[in-house]
């Protein structure tokens, strides 16, 4: 009977498809829905219709942060498509932070791309696609559906870096990601390959408890290696980090903002899907590798970080420095995966936040100044001692000085490795420790010269903070502030996961 | 089961390997590019050729109409609409580079060979868990040694006699997993064209 | 119901399979160059007859073997190569054209009957079916052929080394390039309606009066039948070789054996497109079935796909001798502006159809009605956009 049915069923099943859940897919269908209504409406009113791009680009935005609310409340576990797409309550967390980090961006570029007239509807579209990109990538546990979420999420970005186009670094800016973002890409892709040639299949799952249970192969080995290299370069950890400092300095500072938040985040949630859904029994190869990876970024990162001058290749840099705090816990993922993950993702929610709060203020002034340069923030207490102030929180906040958020995503990241109990763990809490204080000096540095330098040409009028920028940096601000003082919010989502699975993969049998 | 060696199979797939190889290496050793762009061709048909000794013959045809008959063709194109030299151009080709390339795709390559050969050695791969319909590859892990390899027999026979081509590449494979268990990338990636297509303009186009 | 694969191949393979594969390779290949020294003579008459001249009348009877005499004298002309040329580019070109043309042939079923029996006939005592090879994806096959033909024109004119022939193919390959999309989505239509991507299986589903032309509801043959001609490069789309102002397009160069083969690949091209809009839309062989077995296998089926044929090639020189020759914006317009979303719009409601034609529970009329609805609202939108953007340009000074 057995043999049967399936040649039975190799002879071709009749094609069923297969039931769709549409309130689990809501939030992606909202977002594509109203990119593809900015194209519709842009391409029609032209002129006209200008003004209205930014607000429709936002409203969608907090339009599709609906469903996932009600997914939220609803809290029940959605798994689609045969485990390929999986909706619980981490891809709903990250896929808040990914559409409340768009909405961002999206006011600060309201003005930005306004005034300097580039293509605006484009740039929406654009925007809002790669947005799609990374709520995808947040509820992805398949190699495929990650790798074209990843496509998705980088092509738009590879556009809106050159998006100044009459601007010569612009366009070397553009060029620079795209050139470093396929080459990573094809590495990452043939890593996946072989990780599809050895287990057969491209759900994470099952890969998981193959990997689990077949122990070290070379072909494994190096699969893993390309892929995680490969999503090195997204993250922008050291070695793989040379194109962000020219990238995010050539590119228009919303998307700047971009490429270091969004884009970082959605780097990490891949690494988080692929090593916690799929690696984690390779924990001889995964651990060690990341730990290179976590010391060499913030080591590099940091360093380099002292010695810049503008704002933006230090931002960039401090951002180098950032992902390898946040790859330290990847560094003891299979001794204590639930410790570490959580640890992870309350960083990247911590980060995206006062991250896009430094950006934001940085364009604010530059509307001013008109300079990227350090030095020409001096003395902005004097004239907007309110940018000056919210500054100062974003930047002890990257540093992690409590009470602002920065230090709960620091202490959390912290207790991980230390939790872990390893020899690893324990020197890679020393190294984040020695790097925190390496970092505190270049954020203080910053903070001193806007507090206490003169201002350089001695004008004293005040800065135009537009509407939008103001509601971007309070909002950003009282985030910061509230993750902060009230840590144990985030833990209450985070405590939620279920993550019932980790023992299986870290620990078979 | 017994292995079985296909020998014309296996002399296809060698001359078609040595053409791969060596039109690879011309694409990045020739001076000029437009004939970079023929050899380029001649590796995509090639690798063509393989899935059709692999019998899938959907991913091969598809091969030829996307790589060979669209983007080369659009990399010829744009090559004309700039600039489109005839003969050698000097500046292709960096000299000191090239020691460089060799150790890096020496390398690689032994790596590469050295963890495949390592990993699979003498190993069978068994198709029908390869043939992406998930539901058959269950039923058929389920069953016992002898039984799967009954079954193997019945497949290798039906083969044989040519009225079903085997579960692997058959076009219904292809389609009934994309439009089932891949829809969402499928899905996806219409968005990413469209957004590839809106932002080509906007770089090309002259303000 | 037609087998999967071409029955000849099932079973073992000997050395008669073999020879009979060779036989229908052998036959497809004098077919099509006797159709192609038939169709240069008949579109030299006919246009001869339409303009009110007599055309060639001096090699055999009605000057039927005036391109024998042609093709002769070319081949013993002197071969010349441009100081120039990327020699071995250009002598490669010609042959990159004449083999997809050659390719497509292969896979059009020229006879057999479909109406009655399965398609197969009896060849030397082998079942088999009138064509020379059955793919599975035979029209993907077709399509990507056709797109691989490209690099003849577009090699042939970059390796001239000259500007004229440069600036042809340049737009003979952005012509192609365009109309394929518009050709492959009106096929599209017809694989829905099939369920199938054999050329068999095609003309299978087309049996009797069952044909694609009034059951894809005429408009995906129209789009088919544009862009062919286009992408033939035939006239009232030939640009690519417009006398007036490119000299003579691509070939210019050429001379000899090497412009003989151009010429022939482009009246073999003429041919196997015919070939092909005949086997998707008119139900190839299918027609009138009567009399006896012989009758019904080998004579009428083949009878019938080639007065189709001769319909077509009727209707490409019919294009030649009348239509104008359209300016290139007009066409790049059509390609793009028309043609694709029409193809994309017309396919939504098919599917539509289709899928509601499938399900009992949902009311055909109202997926009709709303299908058509979208269909035009989508083209209402495309227009309104195409006409803010034409007022957009006339206002900042940029003329059409």
């Amino acid at each position: 009977m057995t043999v049967l049915s399936v040649l039975a069923q190799l002879s071709g099943p009749p094609f069923e498809s297969l039931p769709i859940d549409w309130h689990a897919l809501a939030p992606e269908v909202v977002l594509l829905s109203v990119a593809v209504l900015i194209t519709l409406v842009d391409s029609i009113g032209l002129e006209r219709a200008r003004p209205l791009m930014p607000g429709l680009a936002g409203l969608g935005l907090l339009g599709a942060l609906i469903p996932v609310i009600t997914l939220a409340v609803e809290g029940s576990d959605r798994v689609l498509f045969g485990g390929a797409y999986v909706v619980d309550d981490l891809s709903l967390l990250l896929k808040a932070v990914f559409l409340l980090s768009g909405y961002v961006i999206v006011l600060l570029s309201t003005n930005y791309i306004a005034e300097g007239d580039y293509w605006e509807g484009e740039y929406y579209n654009l925007l809002l696609f790669s947005l799609l990109g990374m709520v995808v990538m947040a509820s992805a546990r398949d190699l495929i559906t990650i790798f074209v979420a990843l496509e998705l999420l980088s092509i738009p970005a590879y556009m809106l870096a050159a998006w100044r186009k009459g601007d010569r670094r612009s366009n070397e800016a553009g060029m620079k990601y795209l050139l470093m973002g396929v080459f990573a890409s094809a590495v990452m892709l043939y890593g996946m390959s072989l990780v599809y040639g050895v287990t057969g299949t491209t759900l994470l799952e099952p890969i998981g408890l193959i990997f689990a249970e077949v122990g070290t192969a070379s072909v494994i080995t190096l699969g893993v290696i390309f892929v995680i290299i490969g999503f090195s370069f997204k993250v922008s950890a050291v070695p793989f980090h040379t194109w962000a400092p020219d990238t995010y300095e050539g590119a228009p500072t919303p998307v700047a903002a971009f490429l270091a938040v969004a884009s970082k985040i959605a780097g990490f949630v891949a690494l988080i899907s692929l090593i916690y859904f799929g690696f984690l029994g390779q924990s001889d190869l995964i651990e060690p590798l990341l730990f290179i990876l976590a010391t060499l970024s913030m080591f590099v990162g940091n360093l380099i970080a002292l010695r810049q001058t503008n704002i933006i290749r230090m931002l960039a840099y401090s951002g180098v420095a950032q992902a390898g705090f946040m790859l330290a816990p990847f560094a003891v993922a299979a001794s204590d995966p639930e410790t570490s993950l959580k640890a992870v993702v309350t960083y990247l929610v911590i980060y995206a936040a006062m991250n896009l709060g430094a950006f934001a203020v940085v364009i604010a002034l530059a509307r001013k100044t008109r300079s990227g340069e350090i030095s020409s923030f001096g003395g902005a207490f004097q004239y907007a001692p309110a940018l000056t102030v919210a500054m100062s929180v974003f930047l002890f906040s990257l540093a992690g000085i409590p009470p602002l958020g920065g230090w709960f995503a620091k202490f959390s990241v912290f207790a991980a490795v230390v939790n872990a109990g390893t020899t690893a763990g324990y020197v890679m809490a020393v190294i984040v420790a020695v790097n925190s204080v390496i970092a505190l000096y270049y954020y203080a540095q910053v903070a001193k010269t806007m507090w206490m330098d003169p201002v350089p040409d001695g004008d004293m009028t005040p800065v135009g903070v537009p509407p939008s920028l103001g509601w971007a940096i309070v909002l950003t601000a009282a985030l910061t502030l509230l993750f902060g003082v009230l840590p144990g919010l985030l833990g209450d989502v985070t405590d939620s996961f279920d993550l019932g699975h980790l023992e299986l993969l870290a620990f078979p049998g | 089961m017994e292995t079985t060696f296909d020998l014309p199979a296996n002399i296809a797939f060698g001359v078609i390997a040595v053409a791969i190889i060596v039109a690879a290496i011309r694409v990045v050793t020739t001076r000029n590019i437009v004939h970079a762009a023929l050899w380029l061709v001649v590796v995509l048909g090639g690798v063509g050729a393989i899935y059709i000794l692999l019998q899938a013959e959907f991913v091969a045809v598809v091969q030829y109409l996307v790589y060979i008959g669209a983007i080369v063709v659009l990399f010829l194109f744009g090559i004309m609409l700039t600039r489109a030299p005839l003969g050698e151009m000097l500046d292709l080709t960096n000299r000191t580079m090239r020691v460089g390339a060799i150790i890096t795709a020496v390398i690689l390559v032994t790596i590469m060979v050295f963890s495949v050969v390592d990993s699979f050695r003498d190993e069978e791969v068994d198709f029908i868990a390869y043939s992406g319909d998930v539901a058959a590859a269950q039923t058929f892990a389920d069953l016992s040694a002898e039984e799967q390899e009954t079954v193997l027999d019945e497949v290798a026979a039906i083969g044989a006699e040519g009225t079903d081509l085997g579960p692997v590449g058959r076009t219904e494979t292809v389609s009934d997993s994309i439009f089932r268990d891949y829809l969402i990338p499928f899905e996806v990636i219409s968005a990413l064209l469209l957004a590839a297509l809106i932002g080509a303009i906007v770089i090309a186009r002259r303000d | 119901m037609t087998p999967l694969v071409d029955p000849l191949l099932s079973g073992p393979i000997g050395l008669q399979e073999i020879l009979v594969v060779v036989f229908k390779v052998v036959v497809a290949f004098a077919f099509l160059m006797v159709a192609v020294m038939f169709m240069v003579w008949f579109e030299r008459k006919l246009i001869g007859d339409m303009q009110n001249r007599i055309g060639p009348n001096r090699a055999g009877p009605w000057g039927i073997l005036q391109t024998l005499a042609d093709g002769v004298k070319l081949f013993f002309k002197e071969d010349l190569l441009p100081d120039n040329a990327d020699r071995f580019v250009f002598k490669l070109a010609p042959y990159l054209a004449l083999i997809p043309a050659f390719l497509i042939f292969t896979v059009v079923p020229v006879g057999g009957n479909y109406s009655t029996g399965d398609g197969t006939v009896s060849l030397f005592g082998e079942e088999t079916l009138l064509q020379v090879a059955d793919p599975p994806v035979g029209v993907l096959f077709v399509l990507a052929m056709s797109s691989v033909a490209v690099y003849g024109v577009m090699l042939a004119g970059w390796s001239s080394g000259s500007k004229y022939p440069l600036l042809g193919s340049v737009r003979a390959t952005a012509q192609m390039i365009s109309y394929e999309a518009a050709l492959s989505l009106s096929v599209l239509s017809v694989i829905l309606l099939s369920g199938t991507l054999s050329t068999s299986g095609i003309v299978a589903e087309q049996s009797q009066w069952n044909w694609n032309l009034w059951l894809t509801g005429f408009i995906p043959f129209a789009i088919f039948l544009i862009s062919g001609t286009a992408e033939l490069n035939r006239p009232p789309f030939d640009l690519v070789e417009a006398e007036q102002e490119l000299v003579g397009g691509f070939h210019t160069e050429y001379s000899a054996v090497r412009f003989a083969l151009f010429f022939l690949a482009e009246f073999m091209n003429t041919v196997t497109m015919s070939a092909i809009i005949v086997t998707l839309f008119l139900g190839g062989p299918n027609g009138p079935m009567f009399g006896p077995e012989w009758l019904q296998s080998w004579v009428l089926p083949s009878l019938w796909f080639f007065l189709k044929l001769f319909v077509f090639l009727f209707v490409f020189v019919w294009f030649r001798a009348t239509l104008p020759r359209f300016r290139y914006d007009q066409l790049m317009d059509m390609g793009w502006k028309l043609l694709i979303p029409a193809a994309l719009g017309w396919f939504l409601i098919l599917a539509g159809i289709q899928v509601a034609s499938d399900n009992d529970d949902i009311n055909l009329a109202l997926v009709v009605i709303v299908g058509v609805a979208i269909f035009f609202a989508g083209m209402g939108l495309l227009m309104l956009a195409m006409r803010s953007s034409r007022r957009q340009r006339q206002l900042s000074g940029v003329t059409d």
